[in-house]
């Protein structure tokens, strides 16, 4: 089981349940530990997703994760979302609910990015009361994640990880600790990530991600498109340090490959905690 | 003084959502009216590398990419018959008018097919707002519920004085269409690889509908199509057939009914048949 404050277990070390796999998961069966659900791509349909969904969540463990919630907005909380998301958690038997310390639009209108917030006593303010009322609608306690971002407030009086930190804290949340986007965010703002991992409060960390990025020389963007880099592993290995572990979820969301290669780079996750290579002659029946 | 909350959100969201230059932007009445341009240099920090401008126009050039991929999934037919700047052009505009409500970017494309139908200058306009068109019925399809299929065993049940009265339910991932462009097998050329087939006007019917979670669909004859689109409006079965038998320039004979209904129950489209209440 894991370290957390809310006894969460340890989940082991998924993927991201992705279209392209689909077939071969029903086929197969993979011997993976457990799935990351995209929450707003099973929310409204009624077609194969949702029997996708359905087999899937029979046979593993799932998490929902979101990037619709909005925690941020200054717009009221959509409740309509909300009870779907509450739904879907109970029709799947979700193990948590995590979404994003961002804002995604406001004024009715969704921008469909993970915006930054300004880290400022009042945001901060705000924010707790807004996660207190969606961990209340999904009664448990919500997982936030720390997004990738590529622009600093001026007006920012906290720094990212206190600010998360503090958080989590004043409105009893958890944290899903996405490891590559604190090297991105450090680098896009030369910052420290082993800083920024140090002060990650490891009794809420519920969830890691890890992923891949793409480097552009000036900055970094967080594309989930190739395989994590050594320097995330060495931050994942800092973090594990701290926690003991938790559920570890590799992302892979552009030019994805097979089934099979995204699960071996789940994989090496386990190694870079100390745990045995699993017997992959055996896990694939090759 | 530095916008609260929530003004600094309505500034960013402003810019992100302005179709010109980043400094276009960031100068746009909207954009000034939260932040004045001389403040933005310290509203957004800049990094090592790059200026305020840079560092806001990646989220700006992420919003576009983004929406546009969005809609390409959804609208495959409509984005190669366009080619990329076409297309690109199109959602710009599109995204400018009518940018996203909605929690899902699966609603994204909702009024694509109306806004083509509205905008001026657009070539071919009937033929791709009919594909528009075509494709948002294929996306609702797609996401519809699941039905329950009318079995062998249902049909037998049924009395057979009862058939003149009984009405079809019809799955709930099912719409019958009269186009008049062969917007599905445009579809079904691009989805292949295959040259564009004709575009040409040519009137025709179809029945589209999903099967083992696949969507497919089924050219009609006129007749076939009157018959299959009183049934699915839930016209008793016997004066739905009295329809087609009396009007209509076509001959169609009882075989021929048969074989349709034959082949429409095979292929799942009904998931009950609904009977008068005798009381």
């Amino acid at each position: 089981m894991g370290r957390n404050r809310w006894n969460l277990p340890d989940l082991g070390f998924g993927i991201g349940l992705r279209t392209v796999h689909y077939s071969y998961i029903l086929a197969n069966h993979p011997p993976i530990d457990w799935f990351e659900i995209l929450s707003e791509n099973y929310m409204d349909t009624g077609g194969r997703p949702l029997y996708v969904l359905d087999q899937v969540a029979e046979r593993y463990p799932v998490v929902l994760h979101g990037v619709s919630m909005s925690v941020g907005s200054t717009d009221p909380l959509n409740l309509d979302y909300l009870k779907k998301l509450k739904a879907l958690a109970d029709r799947t038997r979700a193990h948590w609910v995590s979404d994003h310390l961002c804002w995604t639009g406001v004024s009715g209108i969704n921008v469909h990015d993970l915006l930054p917030m300004p880290y400022t006593d009042e945001s901060l303010r705000y924010t707790i009361d807004r996660v207190k009322a969606v961990s209340e609608i999904l009664e448990s306690p919500l997982v936030l994640e720390n997004p990738s971002t590529y622009l600093e407030f001026g007006n920012s009086t906290w720094s990212e990880v206190d600010f998360l930190s503090t958080l989590a804290q004043e409105a009893d949340c958890g944290i899903l600790l996405d490891v590559n986007n604190v090297y991105v965010s450090c680098f896009n703002h030369g910052l420290d990530p082993e800083s920024f991992i140090d002060r990650v409060p490891a009794d809420r960390v519920v969830q890691y991600h890890l992923a891949g990025h793409t480097h552009k020389g000036t900055h970094i963007l967080d594309t989930h498109s190739d395989h994590v880099i050594d320097e995330v592993w060495s931050l994942y290995r800092r973090s594990c340090q701290r926690t003991g572990g938790v559920a570890t979820l590799l992302e892979w969301d552009e030019n994805i490959p097979s089934f099979e290669v995204v699960h071996a780079e789940a994989l090496k996750a386990r190694r870079h905690r100390g745990l045995p290579e699993p017997d992959h002659t055996r896990a694939y029946g090759t | 003084m530095a916008p609260d909350l929530g003004n600094t959100q309505k500034w960013m969201q402003a810019v992100i959502l302005h179709p010109g230059s980043d400094r276009e932007a960031v100068a746009s009445p909207r954009a000034r009216k939260l932040v004045p341009a001389s403040e933005f240099p310290r509203l957004i920090r800049p990094s090592r590398t790059l200026d305020s401008f840079d560092r806001i126009g990646i989220y700006r050039g992420m919003y576009l990419a983004r929406l546009q991929e969005a809609l390409e999934a959804d609208y495959p037919g409509l984005a190669h018959f366009l080619g990329p700047k076409r297309f690109s052009d199109l959602v710009t505009g599109y995204v400018d008018r009518y940018p996203s409500r909605s929690y899902t970017l699966n609603r994204l494309g909702d009024r694509l097919p109306e806004y083509i139908r509205s905008r001026p200058g657009i070539v071919r306009q009937d033929f791709l707002y009919e594909l528009a068109r075509f494709e948002l019925l294929m996306s609702r399809l797609f996401d519809a519920e699941e039905s329950p299929v009318l079995t062998p065993e249902a049909i037998g049940a049924v009395p057979p004085e009862s058939w003149e009265t009984a009405r079809l339910k019809p799955v709930a991932a099912l719409a019958v269409q009269a186009l008049r462009y062969p917007v599905g097998a445009y579809l079904e050329a691009v989805r292949q690889g295959n040259p564009r087939p004709a575009t040409r006007r040519k009137n025709h019917w179809a029945v589209v509908y999903r099967r083992q979670y696949a969507l497919r669909w089924l050219d009609l004859s006129r007749p076939a199509y009157r018959l299959l689109d009183a049934l699915v409006n839930g016209v008793p079965l016997g004066e739905a057939l009295s329809r087609v038998l009396r009007g209509g320039r076509q001959q169609v004979g009882e075989v021929q009914l048969f074989s349709w209904f034959r082949g429409w129950v095979t292929e799942g489209l009904f998931q009950a048949v609904e009977l008068d209440d005798p009381a």
